[in-house]
């Protein structure tokens, strides 16, 4: 109990800037298979995730707020974690779009736009459930308007997904530059001690 | 100098104005090439005696444009669409990232960086409140 006491004054007394940005898991989760495409013919993978360390997002291209701020974001906050960790250790950042329907022909373009190496991909909805599922996300379509128009409400946080596959950790909004590279960089260590 | 002075003046844009109510910063953030939806984000601010309301928006370069807001309710992100937007006197209204937006739906042409894209507030008075905003870079960062 004293122990969540100090934590809880810990964390009330730390500055706004300085506030945490992620929350690590307890125990790693095991992501099931997937497969994800764009009309490039790329592909993302579960083996994607093998060897490097992944960012993923879930969103939408016709959202005209929070995806374009988060991955606006993401981009400072993976520069800013390039300047604290090894070069093959910078997370790749890969956002899926779970509208594949209006999405699918173009959705390569999205990602790229905030920087070259963000990749965006989509898939079938078994595979988008499948992971949104497992990354403790989650998305649903509005019901069509009548024009056909239709809105996604979809999780604000991202999933930051180890070399050894699994889900460690989840980032959240803001998305400050600074404090969120501190958090991958801290991540990493502590994946380094458990793994060594 | 005063020929330097008005050149200046020229070059600045001017604030867009009417029923006291007063539009400053427009901007719509550069969006993915392709991309059917676009923001606009700004400033409003009652500077009259009165109440004023926003009953709808349009803009010439867009199928469709409504007012909406972004809420995050247990970390999912969900917009709602806002028919009326009530500005008291003296109140200033944001329209900024995480809040309210001029949602632009379906351009009718490719927006590109410099681009002004031409937005309309309908008052609930019948008159109307006119404003270009630029297509700029948004900038992330600490």
């Amino acid at each position: 109990m004293k122990q969540l006491l100090t934590a809880l004054f810990l964390a009330l007394s730390t500055p706004l800037h300085a506030q945490v940005q992620g929350v690590m898991l307890d125990a790693p989760e095991v992501l099931p298979g997937f497969t994800f495409e764009n009309e490039l013919g790329e592909s993302f993978t579960k083996d994607t995730l093998t060897g490097q360390w992944t960012i993923i997002m879930f969103g939408y291209l016709t959202c005209p707020d929070v995806c374009p701020f988060t991955l606006g974001n993401l981009e400072a906050a993976v520069s800013e974690t390039g300047m604290r960790v090894r070069p093959d250790n910078v997370p790749k950042v890969v956002f899926i779009s779970v509208d594949p329907a209006r999405d699918a022909e173009w959705v390569s373009e999205y990602a790229k736009f905030f920087h070259p190496e963000f990749q965006s991909f989509t898939g079938t909805q078994d595979d988008i459930n499948r992971l949104v599922e497992a990354t403790d996300s989650f998305y649903r379509l509005t019901a069509p308007d009548a024009e056909g128009y239709y809105e996604v409400q979809h999780s604000s946080a991202v999933s930051v997904i180890a070399p050894d596959g699994t889900l460690r950790a989840k980032l959240q909004p803001p998305f400050d530059p600074g404090a969120t590279a501190e958090f991958l960089a801290r991540l990493q260590i502590t994946y380094r001690r458990e793994n060594s | 100098m005063m020929r330097s002075l008005l050149a200046a003046c020229l070059l600045v844009p001017l604030p867009a104005w009417a029923n006291g109510l007063l539009v400053s910063d427009p901007m719509v953030p550069m969006a993915p090439p392709g991309v059917m939806a676009h923001a606009a984000f700004l400033t409003l601010e009652n500077t009259g005696m009165d109440p004023v309301s926003v009953v709808g928006v349009s803009s010439e370069g867009y199928r469709m444009a409504h007012i909406h807001r972004t809420v995050e309710v247990g970390g999912v992100a969900t917009m709602t669409s806002i028919d009326v937007l009530e500005i008291a006197p003296g109140q200033t209204v944001t329209f900024a990232h995480g809040g309210l937006h001029v949602m632009l739906m379906h351009p009718k042409g490719p927006v590109g960086m410099d681009d002004s894209v031409p937005i309309t507030f309908n008052l609930s008075d019948g008159t109307t409140l006119s404003f270009e905003a630029p297509v700029k870079h948004m900038a992330h960062g600490s």
